[in-house]
């Protein structure tokens, strides 16, 4: 599966990285950078954990 | 795992519901799972609202969320109207029963009233805001009522939309829940962008006509706009636990695990959690996840499940600048820069608490200066 992030919507909360910090990360200048957009079904759980934290709706997994 | 529960029901499909719903199927749990939710909309982000979903340029989405994967039965525009903790069994309107093995109280709360008349409206749901965002797109004159984030944020909004607006406010808006100092910086702000402010000991609404309400200042002043919002707080959804025990002072009490007993716990903005000021409810996004995943944890497995260790995060957007702010709330003082400085984008921090005004940044990040780490990234 994916994860997707529509970049224009991201505003920068970060609570998708508390949910997966092994997937993604804000970088130094806030912005969201995917560590992994191609994840295996082991790390599809915590993908969409962090899709679903997000108050802007700006990840997706698919 | 208790083999014992098979049945568990979640009332609210807000996101703390949603959250512990999802959180029981992440902590393993795979028996029954029911969701009863008394609007017909899927589970939204109420934060966007009161900010995206106000301006003109919003195509109606920024609210939705991903699609639940909870597996859950899903009861939506039902509402619970009554509960019998002994017999474990949630009464739905219609007189039909939910028996349970757990139970996760999350109805969350509504907005509270200065009236009943039909001439103040009420930001609190989505269909709330889809009628507001109608009515202030005739650009009607509008008078807010409550300078808390809600007000603030609505204020924003119809100014942006290019309504003549008014806030009325019981001291410095923003100033009970961000401190002076950031309170200065967004009351400075709404200024420059047309706000008029007036502050009052109090106000009260009385109707204008069948249909529009006015505004009556303590001080004698009258406000007659075409369009009154209020933004007075919130009420906590209890009413179907009247005669349980289980909020009798209008909030759910719970420990630090999110229960109220060992078979039902409560999340969200009507859980008072213990926190070092004592039991509070913390009506906030992020807080609710956090109960969600807490509670859910420790409906499975009691005691062993990891308590709430809670950081509360906000934000707000509001008069062209971005604030968002974590640790304990309201700051007092005056903070030390951590990067920019008055009047423009900035990092700050305080003791116990760290904002970041129209700048991006890490939370994790502004989480570890508001616990006092140095600076550095």
């Amino acid at each position: 599966m994916k994860i997707v992030l529509d970049r224009p919507r991201c505003e920068g909360h970060g609570l998708c990285e508390e949910a997966a910090p092994h997937l993604m990360h804000l970088d130094d200048a806030g912005e969201l950078v995917l560590d992994r957009e191609e994840i295996g079904a082991e790390d599809v759980a915590a993908a969409k954990a962090a899709a679903r934290v997000c108050p802007v709706a700006a990840l997706r997994v698919e | 795992m208790s083999a014992a529960i098979g049945r568990v029901v979640v009332v609210g499909n807000g996101i703390a519901g949603l959250t512990a719903a999802h959180a029981l199927r992440d902590a393993g749990y795979d028996g029954e799972l029911t969701v009863v939710g008394d609007e017909v909309h899927a589970a939204y982000s109420r934060p966007a609202l009161s900010k995206a979903l106000l301006a003109d340029h919003d195509d109606l989405t920024s609210h939705r969320l991903p699609e639940p994967t909870h597996g859950a039965v899903e009861l939506l525009g039902t509402r619970a109207e009554g509960l019998d903790p002994d017999r474990r069994r949630v009464r739905l309107a219609g007189g039909e029963e939910l028996p349970y093995d757990r139970l996760v109280i999350a109805t969350g709360s509504r907005a509270r009233r200065l009236s009943d008349l039909p001439g103040e409206h009420t930001l609190r749901g989505l269909d709330d805001a889809i009628a507001l965002r109608d009515r202030v797109a005739a650009r009607p004159s509008v008078v807010v009522v409550g300078g808390g984030p809600l007000g603030m944020e609505v204020a924003s909004g119809c100014l942006a939309r290019g309504c003549e607006v008014t806030l009325v406010s019981q001291g410095t808006p923003m100033a009970p829940q961000l401190g002076d100092h950031l309170a200065g910086v967004l009351v400075a702000a709404a200024r420059e962008r047309g706000l008029a402010l007036v502050e009052t000991r109090a106000a009260r609404l009385e109707a204008a006509g069948d249909e529009a309400a006015r505004v009556v200042l303590d001080e004698g002043p009258l406000l007659e706009p075409d369009l009154v919002v209020s933004a007075v707080g919130d009420v906590p959804n209890t009413e179907w636990l009247a005669g349980t025990g289980l909020a009798d002072d209008g909030v759910v009490r719970v420990d630090e695990r999110g229960l109220a007993r060992p078979d039902v716990a409560a999340v969200g903005d009507l859980a008072a959690f213990p926190t070092a000021g004592g039991l509070r409810r913390i009506p906030l996004w992020s807080t609710a996840i956090e109960h969600g995943r807490v509670a859910a944890a420790a409906l499975l497995h009691g005691e062993s499940a990891p308590p709430l260790r809670l950081q509360p995060y906000f934000w707000t957007e509001q008069f062209g600048l971005s604030v968002k702010v974590v640790g304990d709330l309201p700051p007092t003082g005056e903070p030390t820069y951590v990067e920019g400085g008055p009047g423009g984008p900035a990092l700050m921090r305080w003791d116990g608490a760290a904002a970041a005004v129209d700048h991006r940044i890490p939370i994790p990040r502004l989480r570890r200066l508001a616990a006092g780490a140095p600076a550095a990234a």
